[in-house]
């Protein structure tokens, strides 16, 4: 990253070497030496005399005004010279008839120089002055520090004028080792030990030795490249921004998820009652608003990334769930992004969103005749923690003799868990225990409260051989049913691929998964199941970092129709302009690509996390939504973007905007995108193509719109790699 | 693997190399496509979720229905409310499939009785003795793959279309524009081959895609984001995107030059009803076939929601509601383009489920299902297959809720209508390797 200091012309400040001026040199022996003054007399009172008044130094590229005084002689005139030559010459400097005298270009072989001035009345009389030729003062006009990779080097270039052969970069008054490379360029390298900011001038050599004032320049140890920072947020956020960009180079991936895990979840309001005109017919909507608005704007946007992965594993949906419930199942998310994986399966357990959404509320014990509702509890099983499947850590599945998966559970322990489940419903308004089963009224802001008339109390055989005895509470029953759950090994390996998935990779690595269920199962302080382990070990882990360094890493995957958005939107700079701040329009764009936010067709996600491309055997979980009919849509959602027909959103893509600003250098303009939206990883030959398309074009606005297009239309662009 | 998305546009390129060269190949097909005789369409209608089959067809007669409402309780419909099937009296469809009712009088509909996923003739004395079975059963995504593919797992990566596609889309559909299937759902299993790949439609959104610049820079833009698309990356997901993307330019061209000129179908479709709007869809492909240049194709089109877990009656009821009017509809479209004895409709689902309702008014995640098949060519008016004993615990059920041990396979009714639409007999081993452990691959209700 390249970072210029430009500054202010300088502040001179007054320096003892101009005080020391103005002297004057009178030398009244004649025959003296050269630098005499001698005189011989012509009027009455006395010999004539030449006197010369001036400076005693002038610097290169300066001039300086010379006077004479000639006594006891009514012609004042002289004739100046220069070491003995009338007018000077080009290499000791040249002075006019009226003694104005102008430097040489480079020091004279012979410095001093002697400035002689000859009374015209009296041709053998002169003055005469010994004047030394200094170095020019520097000026600074421009300092550019340029790291060295992500290292504490960097090279120096300081730009001005006034420098001279020898003169020095000084840092915090410190000359360093500098190579000249011309009178307006300087170079030096230069090792911080931390970010500073730092005192530059430059220091010319004698004679006159002189410093430029000083800028303050600062020395930031990008810990980041562009490449990193900017891919860790496109894996890590709802979409890069170039301050965000910046920041994590600042401070480095470690200390930024370190933030980030520490930021406080942006809560989504409940929707006022009686709910905003906006969506008076549909709270959904304004639900869905306050989502967009969260992803969009929201300072914890890691935590947020992660309850978007989560809700779309622990999958609830609008078609049945009204807006109070998810509102609540999201918070719930959020909160519970960084805390550990069995209190997230507790609290999503005992949501009213889930519980809305597979049953579990009011689901009663069965009667003669009838079963427990199946629902939750094999969903719970399949999708939210174990998987069909046997896996080893590493995500692959186990094998029986015969080749065969081995399933990780019977119909019978559906059943069983069924039955554990029951008996839950509505909490009281003032929390509590429900009067009766089913609760009377609803309460959507709760976890769900047990009433024990509801619970089937027989005994439940669940995995790996635990029994829970007959006649358990509800409460016992849940918690060490979850318990049994959280405790399979599976858990680990089956949640942590899919996470991963989400964030970084549609097909990790089994040494990948294993290093992140190791880091499930024990976060380094005997702990299984902290997130915030997980998440920071999937980020930073080798295979997530490996295309940092090399954008042909063959991994990524698919930009999913709500990222495609928001990465667009926080990346162009659009912010909301609708009256009432509403964003739900939003879900119209992605839901036209196949996903609005917790809005899911079924249980099993808008994309199964095993979806592989047809025609190949690729994993590519987010290519169940790409196909030749949204790649059209797709295309069509770019030129919305592009031409700013976002409804509620607005940004600035005109010729008058930055980026049109940018567009009369179409190379800068592609650069700037290629920084946003890939990372500044842009392959040449694309770069090239959008270079020279857009070169074509007269409009600075279209530059932009169709750069933009032509970059967020790419395949390049739509697979995070 | 990224060649293969590439395969059908190689191919219309040859085809339409051979046109320039005076060949005139879309003559001739166009010609061939054209003679409505040698048409053939199979159109599969996904009920996504697990379609209670128990309270789909019901058992009318005194017997019948008095066992069907006794373990039932609750979610028991009342007989008065049922559609009798005339033609075979013993039996009554859902009260919310009034024109399945009509359809199946006037012997365009055929039902299938019992069908599910199985890789042999399974007893449930097999079943409970652990014989050889399909992985995962009761497992929505499982069951939807397996029923998709035919096979023995969800890990088969192509479906019987797909396959199918493979064998015989060079026969039938030479120099074609669009690949012989075509989704309005969404990629599926179904429809995906070893080398063939569907094209997407996203229902309503036929033509290409918008573009705002003016037509000169329009075009300029789009021939270079195309040309984006040919750099090669060493990043496989991206490559895999550059050929979808690349294909949805081509597929978009062609349908939108296609239905240009034909006139709009006159045959209304019910409002707010998505399993509609995808069949009207349909059938305006179907109409611009010859412009297509293809005389065989498979459509798959889905409608969800059918988890009825709790609540069942009033699920359930409104979405087979929709499914009848639309499928009516379809069936009436294809009679205004002259080819109802050319299109047949089907049905397809994860499973059925219990006999036994839960304590939420729902059904859990049963086994074999009954099924719809519509058409002209179909022999309808009949029940096909052995309608299982509804008994809990008895010879059919699985285990204690009624969850039916299959009596048909799902390859078995896979394997009739792939015939009828051109599949010969020595074929039916390669898009369904399994068909031999059955002692017959052709129902006969088509």
């Amino acid at each position: 990253m390249v970072r210029t200091a430009f500054f202010a012309p300088p502040r001179w400040v007054s320096r003892s070497w101009l005080a020391a001026s103005l002297a004057s040199f009178l030398i009244l022996l004649a025959g003296c030496g050269s630098g005499g003054s001698v005189s011989s007399g012509v009027t009455g009172t006395g010999a004539v005399t030449v006197v010369v008044n001036g400076p005693a130094q002038t610097r290169l590229g300066t001039t300086t005004q010379f006077g004479a005084t000639v006594s006891n002689s009514v012609n004042q005139n002289v004739t100046w010279q220069v070491n003995g030559i009338t007018g000077g010459s080009t290499a000791t400097g040249t002075i006019s008839t009226a003694g104005l005298y102008t430097a040489s270009t480079n020091i004279p072989s012979q410095n001093p120089i002697t400035i002689s001035a000859i009374s015209q009345a009296s041709p053998a009389i002169s003055g005469v002055l010994s004047e030394s030729i200094w170095n020019p003062v520097p000026v600074v006009s421009g300092v550019t520090p340029i790291e060295a990779g992500t290292t504490s080097s960097f090279q120096i270039n300081v730009a001005g004028s006034g420098f001279v052969q020898g003169a020095a970069i000084t840092v915090s008054g410190a000359a360093i080792p500098t190579t000249y490379v011309s009178s307006t360029s300087l170079q030096a390298s230069y090792t911080v030990p931390t970010t500073s900011t730092l005192a530059v001038s430059v220091v010319n050599p004698n004679p006159g030795s002189s410093v430029s004032p000083s800028a303050n320049v600062q020395f930031t140890i990008y810990v980041a490249s562009v490449a990193a920072a900017s891919r860790l947020l496109d894996q890590a956020t709802f979409g890069p921004t170039l301050a965000d960009i910046q920041h994590v180079q600042t401070v480095g991936m470690n200390a930024y998820i370190t933030e980030q895990l520490a930021t406080p979840t942006t809560i989504l309001p409940d929707v006022s009652v009686p709910p905003p005109t906006v969506c008076a017919s549909n709270t959904i909507s304004c639900e869905q608003s306050e989502w967009w608005q969260t992803v969009l704007t929201g300072p914890d946007q890691l935590r947020q990334r992660i309850a978007l992965a989560l809700s779309e594993i622990m999958v609830i949906s609008t078609n049945s769930v009204n807006s109070a419930a998810v509102i609540t199942y999201q918070n719930m998310l959020a909160n519970d992004a960084f805390g550990n994986f069995q209190t997230l399966m507790n609290d999503v357990t005992l949501s009213t969103g889930m519980g809305a959404y597979l049953n579990m509320i009011n689901s009663l014990k069965p009667g003669n005749g009838q079963i427990a509702n199946e629902n939750y509890a094999r969903e719970e099983m399949q999708l939210f923690s174990i998987g069909l499947n046997m896996l080893n850590q590493d995500g692959t599945p186990q094998l029986d003799a015969s080749g065969n998966m081995i399933p990780t559970y019977t119909e019978a322990q559906v059943q069983a868990f069924a039955r554990l489940f029951t008996g839950w419903t509505f909490q009281p308004v003032g929390g509590g225990t429900p009067p009766k089963f089913p609760a009377s009224a609803t309460n959507y802001y709760m976890p769900m409260a047990a009433v024990q008339s509801g619970h089937d109390q027989t005994a439940k055989t669940l995995l790996n051989g635990v029994t829970l005895p007959a006649g358990q509470t509800a409460e016992t029953d849940l918690a060490q049913g979850l318990a049994n759950l959280f405790a399979h090994p599976n858990v680990g390996p089956f949640i942590c691929r899919q996470l991963i998935q989400h964030l970084v990779t549609s097909n990790p690595s089994p040494a990948y998964v294993s290093r992140i269920s190791a880091a499930f199962a024990n976060n380094g302080k005997g702990v299984r199941g902290d997130m915030a382990a997980v998440v920071r070990a999937i980020l930073l882990d080798t295979e997530a970092r490996a295309g940092d360094t090399d954008p042909n890493f063959d991994g990524g995957h698919l930009r999913e129709p709500m990222l495609y958005l928001t990465n667009a939107m926080r990346g162009l700079g659009f912010v909301n302009n609708d009256v009432n701040n509403y964003y739900g329009n939003l879900s119209n764009f992605s839901g036209n690509l196949g996903e609005r936010p917790y809005s899911s067709g079924s249980v099993f996600n808008f994309f199964p996390p095993s979806y592989v491309i047809p025609g190949t055997s690729t994993n590519a979980p987010e290519f169940a939504l790409e196909n030749t009919a949204t790649a059209v849509l797709r295309l069509t959602q770019a030129n919305s973007i592009v031409y700013n027909q976002i409804t509620g959103m607005t940004g600035n893509l005109s010729a008058t905007g930055p980026l049109g600003v940018m567009a009369a250098n179409p190379g800068n303009l592609v650069d700037f995108l290629g920084q946003i939206f890939m990372h500044g990883q842009m392959p040449t030959n694309m770069r090239t193509t959008i270079v020279n398309h857009i070169s074509t074009l007269t409009d600075m606005g279209q530059r932009v719109r169709v750069a933009v297009y032509l970059i967020i239309t790419s395949s390049q662009y739509k697979v995070i790699h | 693997m990224g060649t293969n998305r590439r395969s059908f546009i190689k191919y219309a390129s040859l085809a339409a190399a051979g046109n320039a060269a005076g060949l005139r190949p879309f003559g001739m097909l166009n010609s061939l496509a054209q003679t409505t005789s040698n048409y053939k369409a199979l159109v599969c209608v996904f009920l996504f979720g697990g379609n209670d089959a128990n309270n789909t067809l019901i058992q009318f007669d005194t017997a019948g229905y008095t066992n069907y409402s006794t373990v039932r309780g609750p979610l028991a419909i009342p007989q008065a409310q049922l559609l009798q099937l005339g033609l075979t009296p013993n039996f009554a469809l859902n009260p919310n499939l009034p024109e399945i009712q009509s359809l199946y009088a006037s012997k365009n509909v055929a039902l299938v009785a019992n069908v599910g996923t199985l890789l042999q003739p399974t007893t449930r004395a097999q079943y409970l003795a652990g014989s050889s079975l399909p992985t995962n059963l009761f497992s929505h995504s499982d069951q939807q793959l397996e029923w998709q593919n035919a096979a023995q797992s969800g890990a088969t990566a192509t479906g019987w279309a797909g396959r199918i596609a493979d064998l015989i889309s060079g026969q039938y559909n030479p120099g074609a524009q669009i690949p012989m299937i075509t989704s309005v759902a969404g990629d599926t299993l179904f429809c995906n081959g070893a080398v063939s790949t569907p094209v997407s439609v996203s229902p309503g959104n036929l033509g290409g895609a918008t573009c705002s610049e003016g037509t000169a820079e329009c075009n300029a833009q789009q021939t270079t984001a195309q040309a984006l698309l040919n750099f090669s990356s060493g990043v496989s997901l991206i490559t895999e995107d550059n050929n979808i993307t690349s294909n949805a330019y081509s597929y978009a061209k062609t349908l939108t030059a296609a239905v240009q000129s034909v006139s709009p179908l006159q045959t209304v479709f019910p409002a707010n009803n998505s399993l509609a709007s995808q069949l009207k869809q349909i059938a305006q492909i179907i109409q611009v076939r010859a412009a297509l240049g293809v005389s065989r194709q498979i459509f798959f089109c889905s409608v969800g929601n059918f988890d009825t877990h709790a609540g069942q009656l009033t699920l359930q009821g409104a979405l087979l509601a929709s499914v009848s009017a639309a499928m009516n509809s379809f069936y009436q479209a294809t009679q205004e383009l002259g080819v109802q004895d050319n299109v047949t409709s089907f049905t397809m689902s994860d499973f059925s489920r219990t006999f036994q309702p839960n304590s939420n008014t729902g059904t859990d995640h049963a086994w074999g299902s009954h099924h719809i098949v519509m058409g002209g060519a179909v022999k309808g008016g009949n029940i096909y297959g052995k309608f299982p004993t509804l008994a809990l615990a008895g010879p059919d059920d699985s285990g204690t809720n009624g969850r039916w041990v299959p009596t048909t396979a799902t390859v078995q009714y896979a394997s009739t209508l792939a015939q009828w639409f051109g599949v010969s007999v020595a074929q039916l081993p390669q898009v369904f390797p399994n068909i031999g452990a059955f002692s017959t691959n052709n129902l006969g209700f088509v």
